[in-house]
């Protein structure tokens, strides 16, 4: 059933997403044109018409990632507390896999967004004997990486690996609070944009004041140092151990706008 | 075993009472009118069946199972709003129920829109506000479901359309299955009902079928509903 959801998410969002590529894309070609004679043309009216393409890709930038950041709320927000709910929430299909779809659709458009903007940059900064550069600067790339000792890659890797990870739960963790705030803000009779907006405020509110006890809490009773016997650890160990603790960290607060969020749809969905 | 069961039903809202120890049972093969005035509570008790609320005590029961994931695939809901993705065209709307719903019958869906005009490629939200409420009537009527729950089917619409979607519920309904229809507006829905359950504030204050009405009260359901909630 998640599959089909999925599918179905899917073709809801691309038709608003894909667009908007294409957007990006031509804008992107129009300014690298642009950056080929037209801003140092002699004549005016080449040079206006190539600062408004340049312009016009800056705003295709900011477009698309607004828009990605949008269509994640709006599709939570109008595909299910909106009437369309009436038809999702009398679908086969439990409420955890009406998260987990939303959630898995925009995590790839975030991804697919970021790509897209590196991929239109790209575009915008081909010139001649670019290829050549960029296949040079790779080759230097691989040959530094060839002189790394063992470890020195072996960390390298989890490195990346661990951050990816943590940029990826991050990305899922910052749907979830929105996602949390919306279903708890639909719970209410009335007002329901008005008491989303409050369960927003509210959770980042309770979220900081925990973290703040937390870091009194370990400061005042040596807690790192209880747990941790005095333990001094090499800077590459560190690195690691606050990554892993940043994972878990994001995992904790994900958990926590994910079972709020499961808890008022489950439970007080209250649909107008 | 009946196709909706409730027992104790109790729903509220805050500290207004909206279903108070609601109790029914509705048998597979009958058309029911749950009927009441406004604010009676026949959409929240419809709600409750869909599992779009919670009830607050008693028990509710769809085909055996309480309402949720397992009981959506033997129940078709026609909510009282427009709930179709208005951005969808007619096709992308039939592979949406198709995916969805084993028992959908695609074939009669099909036939019941082009029988409308209605192109493939059209979009909902490209329709007038009748022939939405038509397409919707449409897709819950081509599933072969155990239970159709009806909310207010023809409220809202023309005395032309009323026909239209009264033939079609009873056109197309399986005949195994049992189809409540919620309603204030009695004349027009009598003639196809076979039974009736009158609910006014909240409690059940008549379930009967409509031949003993007719025959113990001497009148119709028409009548006995303006005598029954007389202001």
């Amino acid at each position: 059933m998640l599959r089909k959801l999925l599918k179905h998410e899917f073709r809801a969002t691309g038709r608003v997403m894909l667009p908007m590529y294409l957007i990006l894309l031509v804008t992107a070609v129009g300014s690298n044109l642009a950056g080929r004679g037209m801003l140092d043309g002699r004549s005016d009216l080449l040079r206006t018409l190539g600062v408004l393409i340049v312009m016009a890709f800056g705003i295709a930038i900011t477009g698309v990632c607004l828009l990605a950041f949008v269509l994640m709320i709006q599709r939570f927000y109008k595909n299910l507390l909106q009437d369309e709910g009436y038809l999702m929430f009398t679908l086969p299909a439990s409420v955890h896999q009406h998260i987990w779809s939303k959630l898995i659709v925009s995590s790839v458009w975030f991804i697919a967004t970021v790509l897209a903007v590196i991929a239109a940059c790209l575009v915008v900064a081909y010139q001649g004997g670019f290829l050549r550069e960029f296949l040079d600067f790779l080759r230097y790339f691989l040959e530094g990486l060839r002189k790394l000792k063992v470890s020195e890659a072996f960390n390298g890797t989890i490195y990346l690996v661990e951050f990816a990870v943590l940029m990826f739960l991050s990305l899922v963790a910052f749907s979830l609070q929105f996602y949390a705030a919306l279903a708890a803000g639909h719970s209410q009779a009335n007002h329901k944009l008005l008491w989303s907006v409050v369960w927003f405020f509210g959770i980042q509110f309770a979220l900081q004041f925990a973290g703040s006890l937390l870091i009194i809490a370990s400061n005042n009773l040596d807690l790192f140092d209880r747990l941790y016997f005095n333990w001094d650890p090499s800077p590459t160990v560190a690195i690691h151990v606050g990554l892993l603790l940043a994972i878990g960290c994001v995992i904790v607060y994900g958990a926590i706008f994910y079972a709020i969020t499961t808890f008022f749809l489950k439970k007080h969905l209250n649909l107008e | 075993m009946p196709v909706l069961e409730c027992k104790g039903l109790t729903k509220r809202f805050g500290r207004a009472t909206a279903l108070d120890e609601v109790s029914l049972t509705v048998e597979p093969g009958r058309i029911v009118g749950l009927l009441g005035p406004n604010g009676s509570g026949k959409t929240t008790l419809i709600k409750l069946a869909n599992g779009l609320l919670t009830p607050d005590g008693g028990y509710i029961a769809v085909c055996g199972t309480a309402p949720g994931r397992e009981s959506h695939s033997l129940v078709s809901y026609l909510p009282e709003r427009m709930a179709i993705p208005t951005w969808m065209t007619a096709k992308q709307l039939l592979d949406f129920y198709g995916d969805f719903y084993q028992d959908f019958r695609r074939e009669a869906a099909e036939e019941m829109l082009d029988h409308l005009g209605i192109q493939p490629r059209q979009a909902v939200k490209q329709m007038s506000k009748g022939t939405r409420e038509k397409v919707q009537l449409i897709m819950v009527m081509s599933r072969a479901a155990k239970l159709y729950l009806l909310d207010e089917p023809i409220g809202g619409v023309d005395p032309a359309t009323r026909d239209y979607i009264l033939s079609t519920i009873i056109g197309n309904y399986n005949p195994e299955a049992a189809v409540v229809i919620s309603t204030h507006l009695i004349a027009d829905v009598e003639k196809v009902l076979d039974e009736v359950i009158f609910i006014s504030q909240g409690r059940v204050a008549l379930q009967s079928t409509v031949d003993g009405i007719r025959e113990e009260k001497g009148m119709s359901v028409d009548a006995l509903f303006r005598e029954v909630f007389k202001c």
